[in-house]
């Protein structure tokens, strides 16, 4: 947990976080997408299933993580998710990665040149792997993945033979 | 980049169900103080940011998302953004650029020139 500024955040915006946490734990609410040092223990990334007839979708969100930084591998019932987000570039070439916390003659000392001073930092960077046993074995031929503004979706055809079927039954 | 007073950004409906507080890096650059949001599932129309008395608000309004079938397994919800910073003064309010794009929204806002250390010639008699 990084180190802030006192005074940066709004009062009001840190207690609606409290209740938000506090809300969460109580109705069990899904929270957000596990990036995060709210979430230090959770899995990366957080998923949501969900199954038709034929097919199930997998929906995870990867905000900052580009099509290329991506892999899915699928094989029978199992599906892995594997990837990295890259860290902010700015920060990357700068020496001054470091989160600072200051006083209050903010204005006065403000660095130039190209020096980075971190006031938050919430949003995780590195690499991630997930593998999800999905209920069925699925047709990994056919599976098909989009990333749109961030949200992974994949769809995962089921193998004809885990397909509902209706039985005719013969007369005699 | 458009700013908003407070009152326009209310006036967007707000959907039902929970609002998110998407996780940010703030960084003080010098000439500029840059915020990136993750914010997925939002779409460059429907976020507002706005700047006023020293405070940066940003509000993401989620489309629900197609869903066929039945849930076999939550782990997030789906909802809008809402976050504010208190920046402070000494901000230019007209030059804040914003950008989104992979789920992620980024801006910048800029120091005022007259708040910027500056070196002073000093001129031969």
């Amino acid at each position: 947990m990084p180190a802030y500024r006192t005074g940066f955040t709004l009062p009001l915006d840190e207690l609606r976080d409290e209740i938000d946490r506090l809300w969460t734990t109580l109705v069990t609410a899904p929270p957000l997408h596990g990036w995060g040092p709210r979430s230090e223990e959770s899995v990366f990334p957080a998923v949501n299933l969900r199954e038709t007839d034929d097919a199930f979708t997998v929906e995870a969100e990867l905000p900052g993580i580009s099509v290329n930084d991506v892999d899915i591998s699928v094989s029978g019932d199992s599906l892995v998710l594997k990837g990295a987000r890259r860290g902010d570039a700015v920060a990357a070439n700068s020496a001054a990665d470091t989160v600072a916390s200051r006083g209050a003659d903010h204005a006065a000392d403000a660095p130039t040149g190209g020096k980075v001073v971190w006031l938050l930092r919430e949003r995780g960077s590195g690499a991630f792997e997930r593998r999800l046993t999905l209920p069925v074995a699925v047709d990994s031929l056919r599976v098909e993945a989009r990333l749109v503004d961030g949200v992974l979706t994949v769809v995962c055809p089921k193998l004809a033979a885990c397909q509902p079927r209706k039985v005719e039954i013969r007369g005699a | 980049m458009v700013t908003r007073t407070e009152t326009a950004s209310a006036a967007t409906a707000p959907r039902a169900g929970l609002t998110y507080r998407p996780n940010v890096d703030v960084s003080d650059r010098g000439t500029e103080v840059v915020l990136v949001a993750d914010m997925p599932g939002a779409s460059a129309a429907t976020i507002d940011v706005t700047f006023e008395d020293g405070v940066l608000s940003l509000h993401g309004t989620v489309a629900p998302r197609a869903s066929s079938g039945r849930a076999v397994r939550q782990e997030y919800g789906i909802g809008d953004y809402r976050r504010s910073l208190r920046l402070g003064d000494g901000f230019d309010g007209s030059r804040i650029d914003a950008d989104y794009r992979q789920g992620v929204l980024t801006i910048r806002v800029p120091r005022l020139a007259a708040v910027l250390p500056r070196k002073v010639e000093v001129r031969a008699g």
